[in-house]
């Protein structure tokens, strides 16, 4: 239940993301306030994706269970 | 016996070796693959700057959604193989191909509706960096099909599903590339009408 857990929260993670990413650009009229904004959030959301459900760090480890 | 034990950890050995050849392939496909993507978001930015033209944000923000959703069901997809529950992992990947019909839909009511069209500089980045990315989500929905189909027919288990989480790894990868597509082709960028 554990596994399923953290995605889910990462999942949750990632829509407020979103959603704040919309609100931000939606409402700011600065480009590069915005740019540098949604360039970092994007970033974020690519690092959450890799690293939980990618699996990114799977590929550095030696042995596991299956 | 003892030869019995070695055979068995040799074999262990052995398939674990394949695991990780397999996941640094699929990363390197990743990888090259990235280059593509990347070269036609860095063309958005050379061609427009930080311009674009009308979209619909609200449409541009359901298909995001509905993106990110289909990755929440391909995760628990590849995390109910991994522990053997097979009924599970069936509906989820049948939920993650839907998502990825309507998305694809999405995009292509997106295309009839949009006010440019593919001679202006923004028509062609935004056909081309859509059309691109559909054409990858098109690709995931039928190998996830067939991934679904191996899955009915008894393939799988919590100690071989690697063609389970590859096709998973690649929806994932599919949706990061939508995370930089979203707001370069969507939010980022003065509004400009054609000619000015």
């Amino acid at each position: 239940m554990k596994a399923f857990q953290k995605g889910y929260v990462v999942a949750i993670l990632l829509a407020v993301l979103t959603i704040v990413e919309y609100i931000f650009a939606v409402n700011f009229d600065n480009e590069l306030v915005k740019f540098v904004g949604l360039s970092a959030a994007a970033l974020a959301k690519v690092g959450m994706i890799g690293a939980y459900f990618m699996h990114f760090m799977r590929i550095f480890k030696t042995e596991e269970a299956h | 016996m003892a030869v019995a034990a070695t055979a068995a950890a040799h074999a262990h050995g052995h398939a674990h070796n394949r695991l990780q050849l397999n996941r640094v392939g699929l990363w390197l496909f990743f990888f090259s693959e990235s280059i593509v993507f990347g070269l036609l978001l860095t063309s958005r930015f050379f061609l427009m700057g930080v311009d674009r033209e009308h979209v619909d944000q609200q449409l541009g923000l359901i298909i995001t959604i509905i993106l990110l959703l289909s990755s929440v069901t391909a995760f628990t997809a590849e995390t109910a193989i991994e522990q053997d529950r097979r009924r599970l992992a069936s509906w989820m990947l049948l939920a993650t191909i839907l998502l990825g019909v309507i998305f694809t839909v999405g995009v292509g009511f997106e295309w009839s509706i949009a006010e440019f069209n593919r001679k202006e500089v923004f028509g062609t980045v935004f056909f081309t960096m859509t059309g691109i990315h559909a054409t990858h989500v098109v690709t995931g929905v039928i190998m996830l099909f067939l991934v679904w189909v191996q899955l009915k027919r008894g393939k799988f288990s919590s100690r071989d599903h690697f063609a389970v989480s590859g096709t998973v790894m690649y929806w994932h990868f599919v949706d990061v590339v939508w995370v930089f597509y979203y707001p370069a082709l969507y939010l980022i960028g003065n509004v400009v009408t054609p000619g000015q």
